[in-house]
């Protein structure tokens, strides 16, 4: 088998980094909901996604590292910290066609509401995908669905 | 972690509301008040609001790629300048020598609104909170 046991796992990593980065960026708007000048903004979440798989798949593509012992010490052999949550600048971008009011705030509580609730939604449905991918490593381990996981 | 600094922004949101609603609370209590602070009437308190940066400070709040992080603060307090009303009343102690009495520029029809608007961005933030900390425990069941 080709593949690392973790492969499976890094997709979803990135995706909550990036929905808890996004969900900040929201509870941000919100509390400036009254702040007069502040201009909403918001992360443009499909962009980031992108942009963070084909880094994944750039360095797959690249010489493959030595010898995957799995040793804390050694800063190769954390690929954790290559993933890009809340350091995804590039992507965090103004809201637009909202109204601004006469004090220059262009939050609209309203929809940040909703995009926050939205957002909360699939961190969750992406957590319970991996909660979901984790059994079934555990099965294949195991050889049971029973719940024998052993702090899995 | 990202969820955690959520939560000191949605929780600095919900002090500078608290803060602006007990301006609000201040400003109707003392509607009222002949003489404030001096011997001169009461004049109504605002809070300024300020986007600010909880990393750290000499963040303006201008760059969408540093205003990620952006929680907000009362910058201010500041007396509302609106004249002062004047009440024909010769009675008072506080008549000037034609009998009339300098009252607080308190107006009673914006403290209410600023105090509905002040409940609802707190109840926002409240709810932002609340979404944040259950997405954390939600993680931890990962």
């Amino acid at each position: 088998m080709a593949a690392t046991i973790d492969t499976g796992l890094d997709f979803f990593r990135q995706v909550l980094a990036l929905r808890a980065a996004r969900q900040e960026i929201l509870s941000a708007d919100i509390a400036n909901a009254s702040t007069p000048g502040f201009k909403a903004i918001d992360l443009d979440f499909a962009a980031a996604m992108q942009d963070a798989m084909s880094q994944r798949r750039g360095s797959e593509t690249a010489p493959a590292a030595p010898k995957r012992v799995w040793l804390v010490d050694d800063a190769r052999q954390l690929p954790a910290a290559n993933v890009t949550g809340a350091a995804a600048p590039e992507f965090v971008k103004y809201q637009v066609g909202s109204e601004v009011t006469l004090d220059g705030n262009s939050v609209d509580l309203d929809t940040e509401k909703v995009n926050a609730a939205e957002n909360a939604v699939q961190y969750e449905s992406a957590a319970t995908f991996a909660s979901q991918t984790i059994r079934m490593l555990m099965i294949a381990i195991t050889g049971s669905g029973s719940s024998q996981s052993g702090g899995g | 972690m990202s969820l955690f600094s959520t939560l000191s922004i949605s929780g600095s949101g919900m002090s500078a509301e608290s803060e602006r609603l007990s301006a609000v609370a201040s400003n109707i209590a003392n509607a009222n008040s002949a003489v404030g602070a001096g011997g001169q009437p009461f004049r109504a308190r605002e809070v300024v609001f300020q986007a600010a940066s909880l990393q750290g400070e000499g963040d303006d709040g201008d760059d969408p790629s540093t205003t990620g992080m952006s929680g907000v603060k009362v910058a201010a307090v500041v007396e509302s300048s609106a004249p002062t009303h004047t009440v024909y009343d010769p009675t008072s102690t506080f008549a000037d020598d034609k009998g009339y009495v300098q009252m607080p520029n308190v107006n009673p029809v914006d403290e209410m609104v600023n105090m509905i608007s002040a409940q609802q961005d707190y109840q926002a933030n409240l709810e932002a909170f609340n979404v944040a900390k259950t997405l954390a425990m939600r993680t931890l069941t990962i």
